[in-house]
């Protein structure tokens, strides 16, 4: 099975493997995500009511009001990883205490699918990314 | 792990020499320091602005009503001046009009807006109360800035909760927050020195050009929420552009923080950090180039109307709260006339009065129009019942109000157009907006 090793920045420390979930989007909250059921309710958005409580959510980057930090309530997902760095995040971090990453050596967005299986190694700074099978 | 350098009196707080909530507040901005890597607070100079109540930052920090209690039984205050954004949390009930706001709290069908008692227990009195004894000024606005009277001059460190309010404290005041305003950055009056504390962050990266000369606020509007699509989180530099009208900051501003995670921006020529295009990219090169064109408007445009219907069941403006000019304006549009479908208003409490003074709240009363003061349509998250499709003047609200409404059959639509569109919307029930 091919392993993906990527190193990055950790902003929330902490160890998990998940599948990922992957926005090819930028996440936005506020009105536009619902914590209960775990899901972003942005109208238009690839991942329109996709679940990702329990999952490696993988994003770009945020984007509009400062209730994003709703990603890291509720039914939150298992861990973040995001390409660019931002406020809203180290928020995000601050609400969910999970194992939260970014500024990678490679952009995770470019490795990662939905379905892969991610090791978010935030205590040692890294992800590792088993790419699913087919 | 960031290691974070702490002043021994920083060090005497988290300890819990200073006392508990100084304790807790320590935490929480230790912890804010080692996920954003920033290696150190910094003792802020300007302004702060916040969710309210907001005594709990997060499930792991929090304080309580007693906390304050003996904060204020101490005369303790807020270390810099403090401004409460918006109605209070969670329900943000309007804090004028609420009497006609005839729709339910958020996702709760059964308790109304326009109840009494729930306004009563919406208001936070208490919190409030005391709040304002520790030196919090209750100004209840997204657009704060307009009734402050106390602003941050350029280069004052400060700490704000408001997304279209960073890039104006940012961009257009010359100040300098990151958005992380909170009880714990204004009570101590400190926040992690990170972002755009840090002058190195605040050049420009992405020069924006454009085709069509921006002018109207619909152009302002729909341009600021492409560009920030189009640029993320980056710090774009706007060119061909006319000067920007406050009524158009505001669009921009809040469209510009919607599209994207703009913190700052620079307009050469208009905005304070950037007297040159040279300047705004800080001597540098732009990473990259985009155009914000024709095209790339017009998408944005076809993007934010969402509607199949050109029947119009009701029309909101006031995103962000309207200035006093723009009330003005509005009262104009609608003298003598009457509205064929609700019509909602929102401004700043504080210009309601003044509204009410210059007599535009009679002149929308007497064309049906419900003018409402600090709260906002989206955030209160309902529409009155059997309203399938509204119409909005600004990009923000068109992109959030059909989030908060998971209707099992997806009914709220949205027209999206010019402020006349929308007018002429409430007075026929009909859309005729287009992208002109």
């Amino acid at each position: 099975m091919k392993k993906i090793r990527i190193r990055g920045r950790t902003e929330y420390p902490g160890r998990v493997e998940a599948e990922a979930l992957v926005s090819p989007m930028p996440l936005q909250g506020f009105t536009n995500v619902d914590p209960e059921h775990g899901y972003t309710t942005e109208r238009n958005h690839p991942l329109f009511r996709v679940p990702y409580t329990g999952k490696v959510l993988v994003f770009p980057s945020q984007r509009g009001s400062g209730g994003f930090l709703k990603y890291g309530r509720g039914n939150k997902p298992a861990a973040f990883l995001h390409t660019v760095a931002s406020p809203l995040n180290v928020l995000c971090a601050l609400q969910a205490h999970v194992p939260s990453m970014t500024d990678f050596e490679r952009d995770p967005m470019e490795v990662i699918e939905t379905g892969d299986m991610v090791l978010v190694n935030a205590d040692e700074g890294y992800i590792e990314v088993t790419k699913k099978e087919g | 792990m960031t290691t974070v350098r702490l002043t021994d009196e920083e060090k005497r707080m988290l300890q819990g020499e200073r006392g508990k909530v100084r304790r807790i507040c320590m935490e929480y901005l230790v912890e804010m320091c080692q996920i954003s890597g920033a290696e150190r607070l910094i003792d802020l100079d300007g302004t702060g602005d916040m969710h309210s109540p907001g005594l709990e930052m997060s499930p792991y920090y929090k304080i309580t009503v007693e906390d304050l209690r003996e904060l204020v039984a101490r005369g303790e205050h807020f270390k810099i001046p403090t401004f409460a954004d918006k109605s209070p949390f969670p329900e943000q009930p309007p804090i004028h009009g609420w009497e006609r706001c005839n729709i339910c709290s958020y996702r709760q069908a059964g308790v109304r807006q326009d109840d009494p008692a729930f306004h009563r227990r919406a208001m936070h009195e208490e919190e409030f109360r005391l709040l304002r004894q520790m030196g919090m000024i209750t100004s209840h606005s997204c657009a704060n800035y307009l009734t402050m009277t106390y602003w941050p001059t350029m280069g004052q460190h400060c700490s704000w909760f408001e997304s279209s309010q960073i890039p104006y404290c940012n961009a257009v005041l010359g100040a300098r927050a990151n958005f992380d305003g909170s009880f714990a950055t204004c009570f101590l009056g400190k926040a992690p020195y990170y972002g755009l504390h840090i002058t190195e962050n605040r050049y420009g990266t992405v020069l924006v050009r454009t085709d069509r000369t921006i002018r109207t606020d619909l152009e302002w509007d729909v341009f600021g929420y492409a560009v920030g699509c189009a640029v993320k989180c980056a710090v774009p530099v706007l060119t061909g552009t006319a000067k920007p009208t406050t009524t158009q900051l505001q669009k921009l501003n809040s469209a510009i923080h919607t599209g994207g995670g703009v913190e700052m921006y620079h307009i050469p020529g208009s905005t304070p950090e950037a007297p040159t295009l040279e300047f705004a990219f800080g001597g540098k090169k732009p990473r990259q180039e985009v155009c914000i064109g024709e095209a790339e408007l017009r998408a944005a445009y076809d993007y934010l109307n969402y509607h199949t219907t050109d029947r119009v069941d009701m029309v909101y403006l006031g995103c962000p709260h309207l200035n006093l000019v723009d009330l003005m304006l509005l009262a104009r549009r609608f003298q003598g006339k009457r509205v064929k479908v609700p019509c909602w208003v929102m401004t700043a409490p504080w210009l309601y009065y003044a509204a009410r003074d210059m007599g535009y709240v009679d002149i929308l009363a007497q064309a049906g129009v419900t003018l409402m003061s600090g709260a906002c349509l989206a955030a209160m998250g309902a529409v009155p019942q059997g309203v399938e499709c509204i119409a909005v003047d600004t990009a923000k609200q068109a992109n959030y109000v059909t989030g908060c409404y998971p209707d099992p059959d997806e009914k709220l639509q949205v027209c999206y157009g010019t402020t006349d569109e929308c007018v002429d919307a409430a007075l026929t029930g009909r859309w005729r907006g287009e992208w002109r």
